[in-house]
């Protein structure tokens, strides 16, 4: 998939790869006119794109046929049940009333509504609302799977559930998914590649893993107990030594993990401090995303 | 013996769907068939549509009862056979038309109100246009949601009676009198119902709610029915030496422009019901020009469907 | 100080809280849950909106229902969104304000203060209808902190946030909880929560299930021991040292064999005998860190048991 410029978006190009991308900026800095913009509700003023082969700027109505949406808001066809909700949404994408009805179940089935789908709509949870539109979204089988804040007003568990839903269909499920959130750990979770809008413009794109990554490699050392002998010892060895959450600290070295990890465990033992944790220091996909939108 | 080619374990893990997609052309006749399939399940409906006909029920077992009771004497044969000439046919279907108003009214509520005010409350439109539907599809399928069963609801009498009559009466002239009475109600039926979806329509995106629209139309409709009831008295009461503006103004309502039409394609300033002349009979008011009624009613349901058309936001529809 | 005594409310058969019984003191505490746990009962408790069934529930010292002294000293950011669309938010502040018995001049001036402390004060003059949600999010904190409460409670306020916004407004609520404040915050988002205070009040279908410091809660759930994943290319030698130690339970090879995953009920005594690997055996390891001692783990573990 590739789009070029648009006017409505300040010269807006990018290009996103098959698999899995999040989609993050902050509000009003033009991810809902991208996403308005695939599904061919608005025209570029200026530019050229394409999803698929299809051309965007002709708002072919088939390009909504390779698109699922699954919106952020509620929304639901009133007086209906949960199957023939979706059945109808297969319906509307053109899939024939028959093979609409045997997939309605299909997906329902893999979105975890069992008995509800004979309910209607109406009387859901919001889990389950948001499970149907994850539902609907899938039915008619698109190439493309268009996610906006997919874990929105779900309690923890619910989350859990929609993640490794979203996480099971974009890997191996023969489809590409964008997720536009806040919740930047829902992303981690579920994205391989992010792409960062801002001011309408693009602003980062990468890999999750190459975004996260801290030049230097520091490593994060989480003591029981903060040890101002400890630190000293660490300097004197010839590290570098940053303050960091609660017990932990930010150590660089010229080498590598298990080195320092030696290293370290000799000073603990001399300074008597217990070591609790070891890890390779990342920057946390929000760090990394402030810090792109600050640059 | 294996379930699948993978082994005996069924392979349930997701799989998208790589079967036929339809090209989406027809998608006004999905969201059709849906509202369709929504409005034959309220059971009232049915009975509603029974009632639409009372008036050609009664004609019914008011020319049975005369057949029957001809069959006894002479003179009672005589003067059945005065009745059936003096009828005339064609007012007896713009009466039965007249009488359905208020069961079409009903249905017209029961079906069109909740229409598109059900689904601004759900938010449904996001869900349309995110599928390959257009704004023109959606309003086309609602339009035809509540024109096909009114459609059916009116007409399903009207052509019972008219092969009743066929059947019964052709020697009176049932058929003679006017050979093309059925292609002609078939018409002002179709005219009705499409008079009704468009406004319907129209007042339903207006609101959040069924009840809502539904009340409003009702109101409208009373209120303009009232009004032409006054026109009317005052027509009476004038004896004819009322302004023209008065005779055009019995039309001004709902039911009044439809009546209006009527009889103007039926060709008829009307009869009173049932064939009987009572001894004061009411000045019969002549039908309107109907190129005029025409216009002026294409006009209103016009403006009705450019609000719904106005009301159903694209774009605006994410976030 | 919230306090809490054996409170319980039901709604007909329906149970809102059950026998809760809990202190809520200075600082930042999460109230978290399930949907459906209470937590909305227990925020209506605090603010007065209704009252307990049984039990007692003072803020202060002050019984809180239908009572206005306790609204002097306490704040609500509430979840809804409703406001005067067609007003600007200084108007609306400014209007609390009053409503809160302050002079004219006092709300204009405590207005414009409490703006300047949100970061609205440059666009509280514009509709309210045009606001984005962090704005609206701003102004329902400005005018639950206008009359410098003791008490603030929010119900759901990171929702909607885009990260930056999320970023200022947990700086807002750390430095209101640095001023000695009592603040509870009602989220779903953990991640978010985690960021903001270590203290948590965890309900599930009306009862309390935990109340205090996460890694003394931690500590103290042995039905869970604590997992271990280290980070070596020679698991299998690490792991045959580890099976002599009595205090390991369990080991798991991570299928990528690069990694393993050990389950202990005394981490303390683990953490202490880890160095000998690394320092006496000399066996490589590059990482070791414990998967489940944040939030979302703890969360499950009290939730389902």
């Amino acid at each position: 998939m590739r789009y070029g410029s648009f006017t409505a978006l300040n010269q807006f190009s990018c290009e996103i790869p098959e698999g899995s991308t999040g989609l993050l900026g902050p509000n009003g800095a033009g991810k809902t006119t991208l996403i308005k913009t695939l599904l061919g509700f608005v025209r570029p003023e200026t530019g050229a794109g394409e999803v698929f082969g299809l051309d965007i700027t002709k708002g072919e109505r088939r390009l909504r046929q390779l698109i699922g949406l699954m919106p952020e808001q509620d929304c639901h066809i009133p007086g209906m049940s949960g199957v023939g909700f979706v059945a109808f949404a297969g319906e509307l994408a053109g899939m024939p009333a028959a093979d609409a009805l045997r997939r309605a179940h299909e997906v329902l089935e893999y979105c975890g509504l069992g008995e509800a789908r004979y309910r209607n709509v109406e009387t859901y949870s919001t889990g389950m609302k948001q499970r149907i539109k994850l539902a609907q979204a899938l039915v008619h089988g698109p190439k493309l799977l268009l996610l906006d804040e997919p874990t929105n007003g779900l309690d923890p568990a619910g989350r859990e559930d929609m993640l490794d839903l979203v996480r099971t269909v974009s890997h191996g499920g023969g489809l590409s998914v964008l997720v536009s959130s806040h919740v930047l750990p829902d992303i981690e979770r579920v994205c391989d590649r992010v792409i960062v809008v801002m001011k309408g413009q693009l602003r980062a794109a990468g890999t999750i893993a190459e975004l996260k990554k801290l030049a230097g490699h520091p490593v994060d050392v989480e003591l029981k107990e903060l040890n101002p002998a400890f630190n000293r010892a660490l300097i004197e060895d010839g590290m570098t030594v940053l303050p960091g959450a609660r017990t932990t600290i930010r150590v660089q070295a010229n080498a590598s993990p298990a080195e320092i990890h030696l290293r370290v465990q000799r000073i603990a033992r001399t300074t008597k401090t217990q070591v609790r944790g070891f890890r390779v220091a990342e920057r946390s996909l929000e760090e990394a995303f402030l810090e792109v939108l600050q640059a | 013996m294996t379930p699948n080619p993978t082994g005996p374990i069924a392979d349930l893990r997701y799989r998208n769907y790589d079967g036929k997609l339809l090209p989406p052309n027809q998608m006004w006749w999905v969201i059709a068939r849906q509202s369709i399939a929504q409005a034959l399940k309220k059971k009232s409906l049915w009975f509603l549509m029974a009632a639409s006909g009372w008036y050609y029920i009664i004609m019914i077992i008011i020319l049975f009862f005369v057949e029957q009771n001809a069959a006894g004497s002479e003179m009672a044969k005589v003067a059945m056979e005065q009745f059936l000439e003096g009828i005339v046919w064609k007012d007896q279907f713009l009466n039965g038309f007249v009488f359905a108003q208020l069961s079409l009214l009903l249905v017209t509520l029961m079906i069109g109100s909740g229409t598109i005010a059900n689904d601004n409350r759900a938010n449904a439109l996001l869900v349309y246009l995110s599928k390959p539907c257009s704004k023109l599809d959606y309003l086309v399928g609602k339009w035809i949601g509540v024109f096909l069963p009114l459609f059916v609801l009116l007409g399903t009498p009207t052509l019972l009676f008219y092969v009743y009559g066929a059947l019964t009466f052709s020697q009176y002239g049932f058929i003679s009198a006017d050979p093309w009475i059925l292609p002609k109600m078939v018409v002002v039926v179709a005219i009705s119902a499409a008079i009704h979806s468009s406004l319907i329509v129209g007042v339903s995106s207006l609101f959040n709610q069924g009840r809502l629209a539904g009340a409003t139309y009702a109101g409208i409709y009373f209120l303009s029915n009232f009004f032409t009831v006054l026109m009317s008295f005052f027509f009476q009461f004038s004896k004819g030496k009322a302004p023209d503006a008065v005779q055009y103004l019995t039309y001004a309502s709902i039911d009044g422009i439809q009546t209006g039409i009527a009889k103007a394609i039926l060709n008829t300033k009307g009869s009173p019901p049932f064939g009987f002349m009572p001894r004061n009979p009411a000045t019969p008011i002549p039908a309107p020009n109907l190129t005029v009624a025409l216009l002026l009613t294409g006009l209103v349901c016009a403006v009705a469907l450019f609000a719904a058309w106005r009301r159903v936001r694209a774009v605006e529809v994410i976030g | 100080m919230i306090q809490l005594d054996h409170v319980s409310r039901w709604y007909g058969q329906v149970i809102g809280l059950n026998d809760v019984s809990c202190q809520v003191g200075p600082g930042i505490t999460a109230l978290l849950g399930m949907n459906g746990a209470g937590k909305s009962t227990l925020i209506r408790l605090v603010t007065g909106q209704i009252q307990p069934t049984t039990g007692s529930i003072s803020v202060f010292g002050h019984q809180p229902f239908a009572n206005p002294e306790v609204f002097k000293i306490l704040g609500y950011c509430p979840e809804i969104d409703n406001f005067y669309e067609h007003r600007s938010g200084r108007w609306f502040v400014q209007h609390l304000s009053r409503l809160n018995g302050f002079s004219a001049a006092e709300a204009k001036s405590r207005t414009q203060q409490v703006l300047e402390r949100v970061g609205m004060a440059d666009r509280a003059d514009r509709k309210i209808a045009g606001y984005s949600k962090g704005m609206r999010q701003r102004i329902k904190l400005a005018q639950a902190i206008l009359h410098e409460p003791k008490v603030i409670l929010l119900d759901e306020p990171l929702n909607g946030l885009d990260p930056v916004g999320r970023r200022e407004f947990i700086d807002l609520l750390g430095a209101l909880s640095q001023e000695g404040k009592t603040i509870l915050v009602s989220s779903h988002i953990l991640f978010e929560v985690e960021q903001m205070t270590r203290s948590i009040l965890l309900l599930n279908r009306g009862r309390l299930l935990a109340a205090g410091d996460l890694s003394a809660i931690r500590e103290l759930i042995d039905k869970y021991p604590h997992r271990v994943r280290i980070e070596t290319p020679v698991p299998r030698e690490v792991a045959t040292h580890l099976v002599r130690l009595p205090y390991v339970i369990n080991v798991q090879f991570d299928p990528r064999g690069n990694a393993l995953e050990l389950q202990t009920r005394e981490p303390g005594q683990f953490y202490d005998y880890l160095p000998q690997l690394v320092i006496d055996e000399g066996l490589q390891i590059d990482g070791f860190s414990s998967p489940d001692n944040n939030l979302e783990s703890i969360f499950r573990y009290l939730v389902e048991a």
